[in-house]
């Protein structure tokens, strides 16, 4: 009945197998270690802005504190392995966990606030958090702590020789982010949070619980993010406040999906693949002597697709989208 | 009024601080009935809508669907138990398409999304609109929105549907195909309550009117009565009625 729609779905699932079996391959030929680096970062930012564009995108409330769980996950996992010996797979989950269930806690009072109420208060939020950890002397306060490294081993997750380990994982991590919400965009939560994000008040009317709609959104992104925290503590193996809870990293998660289509199935592994290696890029050639000029090549970006494709680069595909009218075209451009 | 009661309005009352915009009105509909609210602007139609609906919870009184009392339930609730409604200012989800619009009214009765995607077809073939299937809702024309706005609706599989002014602002011909539809709707077994203020086009197809007045039940009865009675020429039809009276 619905051919064109299953044709798409298998469409995109069949494109998704495809690139990230040529993602696999790709580090066997590509050998230089600095480039590696860049690859498992673009990787991780992709699978983090996915998971930011559940709550954010489909959801459409928009979150600039998601610096939280991504910290929460990191903390949680070397707070376990160096105090308990707690493996980091376990800490992982357990970050995971902890990370969902504060997000429903903040999600109580927070989602009440509509548009830019609580994106301010998601801000706000974790800047408290950052200031706690800032602040709690047994996690390591200002001074952040260090993993202990012993050598390779993937029972610890932790490998000072090699890159490669952190690579599969951050592509298995990515392929995880966008299978969950390929998966969740044909299913009862994905139509809820469509619908939310569009009028809040027909979804309601159609028996849409909106509000619980909201809380399982920002469960399974805070969820996600926390084990791409965790990753990061492992691949960084030592962190401070600021190293895993900042501003720039709500940002990070943001930016992303925003300049490759925010709400699609695309549009943050698109934008990560794009903005990470140019930030990297930037950082390493221009940004030495000149701080921040990765951020104003960001800016740049950000301000260039506001006004050629204000829903994302995506929009330059055919992919997802059904026919757009010229007056759709001309209203978003307007927004 | 023989059918056996649907809804129930018990002595409901809603103030918006100092604005009593609903002040003991009690109103009964029957299964089966299409019944017409009329009234002035300001009379409280809308209001009484919204607190059928959920949308407000009234500030006294009751409201009896189907034998229990939903007073306190929220609108997602309602929807559950069968009150279907359409926004007089549409509220179409304007970045999905048109089906997909119609399956988040579906997946109520059924989360299972090949059985929704399916029920979502049918009332959007039972509605007229399965031409415009994946069309985004913005890309709709005025007339098509109001059509989406009944089939998102009808799709909830509702025993009440609430109809807020589908009909207005609709030209002669589109306001006939609205006014099959809701006759179509109701041989499918659907009770109707609809807000209207296109007289010529409503009196002939409810089969009551209650007209509101000031937050209060004027009249209520058969519409060719209704139309005749002083109270409400006075307060709303005017001149012409009341001559044709």
């Amino acid at each position: 009945m619905d051919s064109a729609f299953t044709e798409r779905r298998r469409r995109d699932l069949i494109v998704a197998i495809a690139l990230a079996a040529i993602a696999a391959v790709v580090p066997l030929f590509v050998k230089n270690v600095y480039v590696q680096n860049v690859m498992v970062l673009t990787l991780m930012w992709g699978a983090l802005s996915q998971s930011w564009n559940i709550l954010s995108g489909y959801c459409g409330q928009i979150s600039l504190g998601h610096a939280l769980y991504f910290g929460i996950g990191a903390y949680t996992t070397v707070l376990l392995f160096t105090k308990f010996g707690v493996l980091p797979w376990f800490g992982m989950l357990g970050g995971g966990v902890i990370s969902a269930a504060i997000a429903m806690a903040l999600g109580y009072p927070c989602f009440r606030l509509r548009g830019h109420y609580f994106v301010i208060a998601t801000i706000v939020i974790a800047e408290i958090g950052l200031l706690l950890f800032h602040n709690w002397d047994w996690a390591g306060a200002a001074m952040g702590i260090e993993v202990p490294v012993r050598g390779d081993s993937w029972l610890k997750f932790q490998f000072p020789r090699s890159k490669l380990p952190y690579f599969y994982f951050a592509l298995a991590l990515a392929c995880v982010a966008w299978f969950v919400t390929w998966w969740l965009e044909n299913s009862k939560w994905g139509f809820w949070w469509r619908a939310v994000k569009d009028n809040p008040d027909a979804a309601e009317s159609l028996g849409v619980v909106v509000f619980n709609s909201k809380m399982g959104a920002a469960a399974v992104s805070a969820f996600l993010v926390a084990v791409g925290g965790s990753f990061y503590a492992q691949f960084v193996s030592y962190i401070d406040p600021e190293s895993v809870m900042g501003f720039q990293f709500s940002l990070l998660m943001a930016l992303p999906a925003v300049l490759g289509g925010i709400g699609t199935l695309w549009g943050p592994l698109l934008g990560a693949v794009i903005l990470i290696p140019l930030t990297e890029l930037t950082r390493s050639y221009v940004g030495g002597s000149g701080r921040g000029v990765d951020l104003i090549v960001y800016g740049g970006l950000i301000i260039a697709i506001s006004l050629a494709r204000p829903q994302g680069l995506i929009g330059l595909f055919a992919f997802k989208r059904p026919v757009r009218s010229p007056a759709l075209e001309r209203k978003e451009a307007v927004q | 009024m023989t059918a056996p009661l649907l809804l129930e309005t018990r002595g409901v009352w809603q103030r918006f601080g100092g604005l009593v915009a609903n002040s003991d009105v009690s109103i009964s509909v029957g299964r089966g009935e299409i019944v017409g609210l009329i009234g002035p602007n300001g009379a409280g139609k809308s209001t009484l809508f919204n607190l059928i609906a959920g949308v407000y919870a009234a500030t006294q009184g009751s409201i009896i669907f189907d034998g229990e009392d939903v007073t306190k339930l929220p609108a997602a609730e309602r929807c559950q138990r069968g009150i279907g409604r359409t926004f007089q200012v549409v509220k179409s989800f304007e970045t999905m398409t048109v089906i997909d619009n119609v399956i988040v009214g579906a997946l109520v009765r059924s989360t299972v999304m090949r059985d929704a995607r399916r029920r979502a077809h049918e009332v959007l073939e039972f509605c007229g609109l399965s031409a415009r299937a994946n069309v985004l809702a913005s890309d709709l024309i005025p007339s098509e929105k109001r059509r989406l706005e009944v089939a998102r609706a009808l799709a909830t599989e509702p025993k009440l549907l609430l109809l807020d002014e589908v009909l207005t602002g609709l030209t002669p011909i589109e306001a006939q195909t609205g006014v099959e539809l809701v006759r179509k709707v109701r041989a499918t077994g659907v009770t109707v309550l609809m807000v209207e203020h296109v007289m010529e086009i409503v009196m002939p197809l409810v089969d009551r009117a209650i007209v509101l007045d000031l937050g209060k039940v004027l009249v209520e009865g058969k519409p060719t009565e209704v139309v005749r009675d002083p109270k409400v020429i006075t307060a709303y039809l005017g001149d012409r009625h009341a001559q044709g009276a």
